[in-house]
């Protein structure tokens, strides 16, 4: 009852919000629904399949960089909205195949190596523009209705975050779901209860990849151009820290993360505008918090921070583990 | 023939700094289990060191010996924080090691600004069977070589070196005989921090060195790593010697803005080739 | 000696070890017996200082060397290599300090100790664990998977160790016979609980005992 209420509540409170928030919070507003729903998918893939995505950015680059091209190509966007999931998906497929069976880092290295690889050639080729990038891309239309105003984009970005959120769920609670929380705890101990461990991987880092595409697809028709220097490798760690912060394997959690982290950038931001701040503060501000976040989430609530806190209000306790290193 | 000489010749040398950071790379994950996203940084942090030092007026061999000294001290504090805990695990420890190259910089900002820095290395070059090679690129591939037969020494020969190897070998085993696993990865650490720091003193003279460079570091770094599957020294340094080559020859050969590709191309062709010779084996490997 | 008192050992939720309480008198060799999974090994690591109790207390006089279950060598090391980190306690870093014990070791020196055979290979680990010049040795698991030959000839170091220069010993064997050739008090472990103890003379003809763990009535 309680949870219905409050979903109830945040519901009202999603809804309502695009209609009250001038156009620079809008902009946080729909960065940080963006954000959240890569952060889903990175969540779910290092929280289910124990694997580490360091070039998720790769893959909203891709979904981008697809409307984007499709778009100005005379393709109705509602197409391009579609296909930018979709040909992310796929850029995991190929990549996924072979290297999800290794350690952990060898995906980690080969997403940064992806996401490096894209940067570079989409600086360099001509259809995607180069280092300028890809510009005036038509605004998001379905038929006869275009999208005009950030409010509009909130809303999609919204239900975008909500689809992602619904299918994630579906996802963990489904048969194959339950077995996947087994292959985070043990990938023996679900390997040898027959649980198809590759194949469960690989589906799951297909699906953040196709989130990232989604929340780029959308990003690309917002601020209606895309250019590599919208996906620096920084903005891959930045959802590392939104999920890790949130807890992984949350669906919550990474929303809470994500809107945890953009808030407090933005908070730094206007501190760092503030006169007499020097002109270094606002990278090094976002570099440190980045870091130390990560680094005190990592070691001291590796469960992340709202499985932490509930976990406090509900009085959980968890025993220690004896064993010596 | 001579422009194929000198293109060998450089991509050795480039070659040889990707071998150190290499090298630091896999002596910390043999002890540890752990890949050093940081490994770069370290480079990094030595080759703005020499360039600050050296831009105060401290003699050459001074300042480059205090800033892979500097480095070392980096690697250890990257240990602390990525090993120092009990019960974290190697991916955790990535993610860590991920955080810590992102805190250097912030520091790194702060100390240095936020452009590219150089520092003088060997002047002049030299001319070997009638190409031109500059000094400072025989330098790198002699330190280089000077160091690998270090480390080959204090791993084959040391009491020490024998007791990292022995952590790498059964880390159980060497608790049963009272090595302190724990200290002994401090100590990788501090090692890899220490061979990234000598890469970074010897790349910084050639290639302007920035707080971001560490990206461009740590993936030919891991590229060359891979290579030699993250474990094995003398494959890592013939992974780093190719990858050099590679590089320089596609960069001489006109195809300069696709160096970068060049080495992340091979190491994905690499992971993907050993992926699939390692999954018929075993579908275990977490 | 060997004095634990009231242990308890557990692994996260699951208990290894519950109130358990033996002793080892200095110079004596006693013997540990129990089935797979009764907590053996982990009552070997926590008296080795591996883990940690979660309650009740382990003491030792003097160093305790560890020969593990399943040897567990540096199998990329060289056996004299293997047998200098045995000295990393004693800061004996000369094997040949166990070359007169055991003069094989001396002829595998400069082999890898992973190409070995299982009692080569447990000769090694016998040796390293000398190296540390232990008061207290525990033995995990001497005879697995070895020969009887190959086992008579250790036990029989083992023994002599331990009569001429009193070396205190913990034989945890799943061999009961050999335990109770070599030893003449005996506890017996299972689950977790030590069931029984005493001497070995009584045990084997505790029709329990023999049942479990001679196959039948000792002859």
């Amino acid at each position: 009852m309680i949870r219905l209420v409050a979903g109830l509540l945040i519901a009202a409170v999603t809804l309502a919000l695009p209609a009250v928030l001038d156009d620079s919070a809008l902009a946080v507003y729909i960065l940080l629904g963006l954000a959240a729903m890569v952060t889903v998918g990175v969540s779910l893939l290092m929280g289910y399949a124990g694997q580490v995505s360091l070039g998720q950015g790769a893959f909203y680059a891709i979904g981008a960089y697809t409307a984007a091209l499709l778009a100005l190509n005379g393709v109705p966007p509602l197409a391009g909205l579609v296909a930018a999931p979709v040909v992310a998906a796929l850029s995991a497929l190929v990549i996924g195949t072979p290297l999800l069976r290794l350690r952990g880092h060898h995906l980690a290295f080969a997403t940064l190596a992806m996401q490096l690889i894209l940067l570079s050639l989409a600086g360099q080729l001509e259809f995607t523009g180069g280092d300028i990038g890809l510009q005036a891309i038509p605004q998001f239309s379905i038929g006869s209705f275009e999208a005009a105003g950030a409010a509009t984009y909130a809303y999609l970005t919204w239900a975008g975050l909500a689809l992602v959120m619904l299918v994630t769920r579906n996802v963990i609670t489904s048969r194959p779901g339950r077995a996947l929380r087994a292959l985070a705890t043990s990938e023996t101990a679900a390997a040898s209860s027959g649980i198809p461990v590759g194949r469960y991987k690989l589906v799951v880092f297909a699906l953040s990849a196709a989130f990232a595409g989604l929340a780029g697809g959308i990003y690309c028709f917002y601020t209606g151009y895309v250019a590599p220097g919208s996906f620096p490798v920084l903005i891959s760690i930045q959802y590392i820290v939104m999920a890790v912060v949130g807890g992984l394997g949350t669906i919550w959690g990474a929303v809470v993360g994500a809107s945890a982290i953009t808030l407090l950038l933005q908070a730094l931001n206007t501190l760092s505008a503030l006169p007499g701040m020097p002109t270094y503060a606002p990278s090094v501000l976002s570099y440190a918090v980045y870091a130390l976040v990560l680094i005190v989430v990592v070691l001291f609530l590796p469960q992340g921070l709202l499985p932490a806190v509930t976990d406090r209000l509900s009085r959980k306790r968890r025993s220690t583990p004896v064993e010596t290193r | 023939m001579s422009a194929f000489l000198t293109y060998l010749l450089n991509g050795l040398a480039v070659g040889c700094a990707i071998a150190l950071i290499a090298s630091g790379l896999v002596a910390i994950h043999r002890v540890t289990g752990v890949v050093n996203f940081a490994q770069g940084t370290f480079a990094v942090v030595a080759g703005l060191c020499t360039s600050s030092l050296l831009g105060l007026g401290f003699p050459h061999g001074l300042s480059e010996l205090a800033a892979v000294l500097a480095a070392a001290v980096a690697g250890l504090l990257t240990g602390l924080a990525a090993i120092g805990r009990r019960g974290t695990t190697p991916l955790s420890a990535l993610i860590v090691t991920l955080g810590a190259g992102v805190l250097a910089y912030a520091v790194e900002i702060v100390l240095w600004g936020d452009q590219p820095r150089s520092a003088p290395g060997l002047a002049g070059s030299v001319t070997v069977a009638g190409a031109r090679i500059q000094t400072q690129h025989l330098l790198v591939i002699g330190v280089t070589a000077a160091t690998f037969v270090l480390l080959a020494l204090f791993f084959g020969r040391t009491y020490l070196g024998k007791a990292l190897t022995a952590c790498a070998s059964n880390p159980y085993a060497a608790r049963v005989v009272g090595i302190d696993v724990r200290k002994m990865g401090l100590l990788a650490f501090a090692l890899g921090g220490l061979l990234g720091g000598i890469a970074g003193v010897l790349v910084t003279p050639l290639r302007p060195i920035s707080f971001d460079t560490d990206v461009t570091l740590i993936v030919n770094g891991f590229a060359a790593a891979v290579f030699g599957a993250l474990t094995r020294p003398v494959i890592t340094l013939i992974g780093a010697l190719l990858l050099g080559v590679a590089e320089t020859m596609a960069a001489g050969y006109g195809y300069g803005s696709h160096q970068l590709e060049v080495a992340l191309g091979l190491m994905l062709v690499v992971m993907i080739v050993q992926a699939s010779r390692r999954s018929a084996i075993s579908l275990e490997s977490t | 000696m060997i004095d634990v008192k009231d242990l308890v050992v557990s692994y996260g939720t699951a208990t290894a070890l519950e109130h358990v309480t033996l002793t080892v008198r200095r110079g004596e060799m006693v013997a540990l017996l129990g089935p797979n999974g009764a907590g053996k090994s982990t009552l070997a690591n926590t008296l080795a200082g591996l883990l940690k109790p979660s309650s009740g207390t382990v003491h030792a006089d003097g160093r305790v060397a560890l020969i593990p279950e399943g040897r567990q060598l540096f199998p990329d090391l060289t056996v004299a290599d293997n047998l200098a980190l045995g000295g990393w306690r004693s800061g004996q870093r000369d094997p040949a300090l166990v070359y007169d014990l055991l003069p094989r070791l001396a002829e595998l020196a400069g082999r890898r100790a992973g190409v070995l055979s299982g009692g080569e290979q447990q000769m090694v680990a016998f040796g390293r664990a000398m190296m540390s010049r232990p008061d207290v040795l525990v033995v995990d698991e001497l005879s697995l998977g070895l020969a009887p030959t190959v086992t008579a000839d250790l036990a029989a170091h083992l023994a002599a160790l331990n009569a001429e220069q009193g070396l205190t010993v913990l034989l945890i064997e799943q061999n009961a016979r050999l335990a109770f050739e070599l030893c003449r008090r005996a506890y017996v472990l299972e689950s977790g609980r030590l069931v029984t103890e005493g001497e070995c003379a009584v045990l084997a003809d505790d029709p329990r005992v023999a049942s479990a763990y001679l196959g039948g009535a000792i002859t």
